[in-house]
């Protein structure tokens, strides 16, 4: 583990007077002026701790701790430097603490809509800043219409974030939503139709630097009726904008989907089979998707191209819902990934 | 002892096992000393030789590491420390509330006990991976510059690619090294399904994949799909299993030997905690003649279950078979606020407890690493 040397002993014949060494802080390193012999410990925190990983240089008449990792605001550090043959010189010093500003805050959550139905899976928070892991569990709450917290909503476990840490994925329990497992059967699903709900996140969540959000958020919900039925294309409504226009094409899927997946799952393939490039708009609380070609629509046969994933908001996906009753045998799974819509641009 | 009600539970589940296409970095098998890119340090598992795997989560890989670390521990070696939290942050430089263990794993050979962790709690938090000897000393891994091979698990391209970052993850539940074959489960960040993918070691090019049906055995009607939590491999009756609990059910058994292209495989339910309880890990062991499995879980503690009857269990396959009860258990009270379980030898298990906030409850430290006897 050399790159990890937590003492090292120098040898480089020049033997330094103890009492003129000097310990200084410079940037991110630690330096012995006046000494280039020696073991040379740095100690991060109190108690009886391991040295700070790092690894020691030999400079003109200065020995020279780079730390493995930039030192940290708050911290202490102890600077231990012991010449050969004599008595270890120490030096403490303060990092000051930052003090970071608050930033961030809630900027949009998934689904939109103020009714949503008893069986919703997911929920999709996004932030306007890089948030810290490991808190969501004690800053998220489902409060009923009395305002009192409800215990056991949401899935626990691993935060599920995107790769900034500013959208963060939560999971209503699905044991509880599940029809017929023990936890839905003792406690029933996370949200009942008919009730009124707040989703309180509190401004206390600390973001990436450390700083809490501007302010808490609230959306206040009903519970709607569970969604069994797994979404069919074939009931989907395409308003299909004329040739020679950049008119967006317009796809009603008459319920709300899953906001992430219709920014992936949905694509246009021209005449030719070709991708068609466009910007992608997401409205009506998630029940309606816009497709904007970067250039004019031409006339002929277009498809839409739907991947089989594309879930709603419970999880259903196409011709496939989220818990299938396997011995009605009404619905089987899907086996392939994609359909294809056709329309036509006059 | 209490049973476990299973009820009139039925749900199957829909697995989707398939392979990757390892990162041509080096040729097959060979590991080359370098960074190892590491975006993110969660999902430990043991593979031959001193060969940690280390699941990125992040980074959409998983890295094979040559630990090196393969002298067979002494008898009766045993691992206590205290603190890990406060003393990982010391050797990092950082308070401890800025480190975030993520999963414990012990080498088989030499028992030494691995963690993997993150510095910070941001998207730039730096990915640890510390050693904790059987003397209790703590090493850093040096994973700028250490021998490793990696495979990537970004099987599927980025929907836009001149976006800045695609916003898709697939979080790496737990991992495990069977039948020379790393098996790893996934829970993705934006759809809702069951990847379990099994890559075959050392890193080759691998077949392509299959979807496969994973039923619940009891009474009832309803099959769905879940991510698996976490899973073991476990011998029943002279046969390979997993055993596997997903996010949204209890426990089931699954054959390893029909985790294969084009098989459709009935996972066999064993227990159904329920009431909001997660299992967070399971230890499979013997004890004077029996067979039990301990199973640390988010708000029912840690129990003990009696698996003697594992092969007993079978798969529904009409709506008229009346279910009875799962597997028996027993509480163990002596052992709390734990949030990783894992195997140490044949009697021992290693535990990493917080000082509160056990299962998924907000950790508060001290976190302390030790051995346990099995109950």
């Amino acid at each position: 583990m050399r790159v990890f040397l937590a003492a090292i002993i120098l040898s480089f014949g020049v033997i330094a007077a103890a009492q003129s060494v000097d310990i200084r802080r410079d940037g991110n390193t630690f330096k012995v002026i006046g000494a280039s012999t020696g073991t040379l410990v740095v100690y991060a925190g109190s108690g009886d701790v391991p040295p700070l990983a790092g690894s020691s240089s030999a400079e003109t008449g200065t020995i020279v701790f780079h730390p493995r990792f930039p030192l940290a605001p708050g911290v202490r550090y102890r600077v231990v430097f012991t010449p050969r043959g004599g008595s270890p010189i120490e030096k403490t010093f303060e990092s000051p603490a930052s003090a970071p500003v608050p930033s961030a805050r809630v900027e949009r959550v998934y689904p939109s809509a103020d009714v949503l139905p008893s069986n919703l899976l997911r929920l999709y928070i996004y932030f306007s800043a890089p948030m810290s892991r490991g808190e969501a569990e004690q800053r998220i709450h489902v409060l009923d219409a009395n305002g009192k917290v409800l215990p056991g909503v949401f899935l626990p476990g691993q935060e599920l974030w995107d790769p900034q840490n500013r959208r963060l994925t939560m999971t209503f329990d699905p044991g509880r939503i599940k029809r017929d497992l023990a936890s839905n059967r003792r406690m029933g699903p996370p949200i009942a139709e008919g009730r009124r709900y707040t989703l309180l996140i509190d401004r206390e969540w600390r973001d990436a630097n450390g700083a809490p959000m501007i302010e808490a958020f609230r959306k206040n919900f009903r519970g709607g009726p569970a969604v069994r039925q797994p979404p069919d294309p074939k009931a989907w409504m395409i308003a299909t904008p004329p040739a020679n226009s950049r008119t967006a094409l317009v796809v009603s899927f008459g319920r709300p989907m899953n906001y992430t997946l219709l920014q992936r799952m949905l694509k246009i393939q021209d005449p030719r089979g070709a991708a068609v490039s466009g910007i992608i708009e997401v409205g009506k609380a998630e029940s309606e998707w816009r497709f904007t070609p970067v250039r004019e629509w031409t006339a002929g046969s277009y498809r839409l191209i739907v991947d089989n994933g594309l879930e709603d908001l419970a999880g259903n996906k196409i011709g496939q819902p989220f818990d299938i009753d396997v011995f009605d045998r009404i619905t089987e799974h899907i086996t392939t990934s994609t359909e294809a819509l056709p329309f036509e641009i006059r | 002892m209490k049973f476990l009600k299973i009820g009139s539970l039925a749900a199957a589940l829909v697995l989707t096992v398939y392979a990757v296409q390892p990162r041509p970095v080096v040729a097959a098998g060979d590991t080359a000393s370098g960074n190892v890119g590491l975006k993110s340090a969660g999902a430990l598992a043991f593979g031959p030789d001193g060969v940690l795997f280390v699941g990125d989560s992040v980074g959409g890989a998983v890295a094979a590491i040559e630990t090196g670390d393969k002298t067979p521990a002494a008898a009766g070696a045993k691992v206590d420390v205290q603190g890990l939290d406060t003393k990982l942050a010391a050797m990092v430089g950082v308070q401890a509330g800025d480190i975030l263990i993520n999963d414990v794993a012990v080498n088989p050979i030499s028992k030494n006990v691995y963690v993997s962790a993150a510095r910070g709690r941001g998207p730039d938090a730096a990915a640890l991976v510390v050693r904790v000897d059987t003397a209790g000393k703590l090493t850093l891994l040096p994973l700028d510059n250490i021998k490793h091979d990696t495979v990537s698990l970004s099987d599927v391209p980025a929907d836009n690619p001149g976006a800045r970052q695609n916003p898709r993850t697939q979080t790496i539940t737990d991992m495990q090294f069977v039948n020379g074959n790393l098996m790893i489960a996934g829970m993705s960040n934006e759809e809702w399904n069951s990847a379990l993918r099994s890559i075959p070691y050392p890193f080759k090019t691998a077949g392509k994949g299959t979807q496969l049906q994973i039923w619940h055995a009891s009474h009832g009607r309803y099959e769905t799909q879940a991510p698996i939590r976490t899973f073991v491999p476990y011998t029943i009756d002279g046969q390979q299993y997993v055993l596997a609990a997903y996010t949204c059910t209890p426990l089931v058994k699954i054959p390893v030997s029909d985790l294969k292209a084009g098989a459709q495989v009935k996972g066999v339910t064993i227990s159904d905690l329920g009431s909001g309880n997660q299992p967070l890990d399971m230890v499979p062991y013997k004890k004077d003649g029996h067979e039990f499995i301990l199973v640390a879980n988010s708000s029912f503690g840690v129990v003990k279950l009696h698996a003697d009857n594992m092969g007993q269990y079978k798969p529904i396959d009409s709506p008229t078979v009346v279910d009875v009860a799962g597997a028996p258990y027993d509480k163990i009270a002596s052992v709390t606020n734990v949030r990783h379980l894992t195997a140490f030898d044949a009697t021992r298990a290693v535990v990493l407890t917080s000082a509160g906030g056990g299962g998924f409850g907000p950790a508060t430290g001290p976190f302390n690493i030790q051995t346990i006897a099995l109950p």
